[in-house]
């Protein structure tokens, strides 16, 4: 039997995929022709020119599926929350928002927490313009028990934790999608987190759309301390109304391969929209962090704040891009990677992107990449610090900038101790 | 304390140092001057165990043991400091967190337990007065965007703290007003005993009004050509090192 290529197994999945309703399975009928039409990125892609994405994929998941029963059990699950009273716990099983496994604290008035269905199709995939992403619209296909997230203005502003169970004992796939709604005036912080069972290769195609409305605020957290065996393609689409602030962090500790794609639309004046993103790879973990801020009105501020540390044969790619819209006068946009690199056969390839067509505007971009000062560590050292500890302590340091936005103490602390833990 | 002997680095396949030889005793201050680019600092990091310097001849004895054996660390936790001529800005760094590590390193080869945060701080706020420095500077990362006086003050805020045997100051005298000047003077005599010794790199002759050496030598391409007592850095202040070229010239 000739080998099935990774698309045919895509169709295999679709086709195998119990029913939804009638609206929802239009919109996923035609997220699976808009993937079948755009493809798998081919070689010569320009936005995966350092992620042969493709190649990558079809090599190392020659026979892949959803798995249909999973190896974590409930105790082994809840003891994984952090320990918050006050929060909302959300579980995902293999990319299935599972409700009788949440533990929701928030009051329905304040926040509505429920499964996608057609009532969110004026929204769903419309958030911002995703389009031409081929594995947005895979996971627009493929998705199923999607979560639904809308804060009211009234928002009571308690955390929202979401857990994410894979199962890789055999080689699969999940699709987790997250659909944020945050109305006028609410308040919003999520923080994300996978956990895998086994070690067999596994896929993540995921995909959190945030509409972020007038006056709102949204803070997402994600932690990528995937294990080895990971290879993930998610995306973070947001759009925001008018004096609204949208916060992305992005904290990838470990993988096979993970492409980050994260996209603002700021539609609107006075907004703040700020992406940051921490990357402390080693062994043969590659992240590409693709990210782009797109200003279509005046009066707007975006900050990008990228941090990359790589060792051993790890690969950081990072790709910014800012585009000022005629009409986004005004406007401020700053955008900085820097880049640490640890070991002669790391490598980081690092690209700023402006497109900037009004003319009263404040963009800055700066992309560094170096190694560790010789002549810091000389410093340390006469001072009596062991050179491993004075490397340790200019390398958290460096990292550590990335957590100021991190607002969840719980979270910052967790986060600081992996940092120690893989550059102290 | 410190015994150097015909004393060879070089850089970069450049030769420096050619063949220093000094005798530093416990309790003595000794003075170094010279013309830029003599070798007084280049002597500094290779005392200090500046990797980049190749040593290529002679010996450094420290408490009877081969300094050049040593680690900077190691070095460092035996005693020896090195108040650098250009202090290095570490980012993200505090000079507290930064104090804390060195302090509690050097503590820890000595088997010593680390200082909670209760007595360190008592330790940095004592230590803060003798060299009348702002703890606002302190909390700030480790001389990032400080001005030259505010780094070579917090220097010998450093060396405070450590409590070496042997200092090495690298000009710290440059870019001090004079108040400041006073300040950081006073500190040093202050931390001076009978048991510990001192090295001033300077160009001034002001600095040793406050910290008066016991001796004073010449580093002249890579040698040390003339030594003297106090009354030495008075004559290089009057006549320049002139003379002295000429009189190596006339050597050579
Ligand atoms: N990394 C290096 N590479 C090449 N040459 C170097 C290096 N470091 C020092 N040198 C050279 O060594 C010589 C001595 O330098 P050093 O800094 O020791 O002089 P110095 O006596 O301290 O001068 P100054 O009074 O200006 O501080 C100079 O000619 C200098 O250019
Ligand atoms: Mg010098």
């Amino acid at each position: 039997m000739a080998e099935l290529t990774l698309t045919d197994q895509f169709t295999t999945i679709f086709e195998a995929k119990t029913g939804s309703k009638e609206g929802l399975s239009d919109f996923q009928k035609g997220s699976f022709e808009a993937f079948n039409t755009l493809g798998l990125p081919h070689r010569k892609s320009e936005a995966y020119k350092y992620t042969q994405i493709a190649r990558i994929l079809e090599k190392n998941f020659s026979e892949v599926s959803v798995p249909l029963e999973t190896s974590w059990d409930i105790a082994e699950i809840k003891e994984r929350f952090y320990p918050v009273n006050e929060a909302n716990h959300l579980v995902f099983i293999n990319g299935v928002w599972k409700s009788d496994l949440s533990e929701i604290k928030s009051d329905a008035n304040h926040l509505q927490i429920s499964v996608i269905s057609e009532s969110e199709l004026d929204l769903l995939g419309k958030v911002s313009n995703s389009s031409r992403d081929p594995f947005a619209q895979l996971n627009g296909a493929q998705f199923s028990g999607g979560l639904f997230f809308k804060a009211a203005r009234n928002s009571d502003n308690i955390p929202t934790f979401i857990y994410h169970f894979l199962d890789a004992e055999n080689t699969s796939i999940s699709f987790p999608r997250i659909l944020i709604d945050a109305e006028t005036g609410s308040q919003t912080r999520v923080y994300e987190k996978t956990f895998v069972n086994g070690d067999a290769a596994a896929l993540v195609i995921g995909m959190l759309e945030s509409k972020v409305e007038s006056n709102a605020s949204v803070r997402f957290t994600k932690l990528q301390q995937y294990p080895k065996n990971v290879y993930a393609v998610e995306g973070i689409y947001a759009s925001q109304d008018k004096d609204s602030r949208f916060h992305t962090n992005t904290f990838t500790f470990g993988g096979a391969v993970i492409r980050n794609n994260v996209v603002i639309d700021i539609d609107g004046e006075n907004c703040e929209g700020h992406m940051n993103g921490l990357y402390v790879i080693s062994g043969n973990t590659q992240v590409d962090n693709n990210t782009a801020v797109d200003h279509k009105q005046p009066h707007s501020f975006s900050n990008e704040l990228y941090k990359g540390v790589i060792d051993e044969n790890a690969r950081g790619v990072f790709n910014g891009k800012i585009y000022v819209r005629p009409e986004a006068q005004k406007t401020n946009a700053f955008q900085s990677n820097n880049n640490i690199i640890l070991s002669d056969s790391a490598t980081v390839n690092t690209k700023p992107q402006l497109e900037i067509w009004a003319d009263d505007v404040k963009c800055s971009h700066g992309c560094t990449t170096g190694q560790l000062d010789e002549d810091a560590i000389f410093y340390l050292r006469a001072r009596g610090i062991s050179k491993v500890r004075a490397k340790a302590l200019m390398l958290t340091a460096f990292a550590v900038e990335t957590l100021e936005e991190v607002k969840e103490e719980l979270v910052k602390d967790e986060i600081e101790s992996i940092i120690l833990n893989k550059l102290g | 304390m410190l015994k150097i002997e015909n004393l060879q680095a070089s850089i970069e396949d450049k030769e420096i140092l050619k063949g220093i030889n000094l005798e530093v005793k416990p309790g003595e201050v000794h003075a170094i001057m010279g013309p830029n680019g003599s070798g007084k600092s280049t002597l500094a990091s290779v005392l200090a165990g500046r990797e980049e310097y190749e040593v290529t001849g002679g010996s450094v004895s420290y408490m009877g043991k081969d300094l050049l054996e040593f680690a900077p660390e190691e070095r460092a936790r035996e005693g020896i400091f090195l108040a650098f001529q250009y202090p290095v800005e570490i980012p993200g760094v505090s000079t507290t967190n930064f104090l804390k590590t060195a302090v509690n390193q050097v503590r820890e080869s000595k088997g010593l337990k680390p200082l909670d945060a209760v007595s360190f701080l008592k330790e940095m706020k004592e230590k803060m007065k003798l060299v009348d420095i702002d703890q606002a500077l302190l909390s700030r990362a480790l001389n990032e965007g400080f001005s030259g006086g505010e780094k070579k003050r917090n220097e010998i805020f450093q060396m405070a703290m450590l409590e070496p045997k042997l200092s090495i100051l690298d000009e710290t005298d440059s870019g001090l007003d004079i108040d400041a000047l006073k300040i950081v003077a006073d500190g040093v005599n202050k931390l001076k005993s009978k048991d510990n010794a001192t090295i001033v790199v300077t160009h001034y002759q002001r600095l040793l009004d406050y910290i008066v050496p016991d001796f004073v030598h010449v580093l002249y391409k890579g040698k040390i050509v003339k030594s003297g007592d106090k009354n030495l850095a008075l004559e290089l202040e009057e006549k320049g090192y002139d003379w002295i070229k000429d009189e190596e010239g006339v050597e050579a």
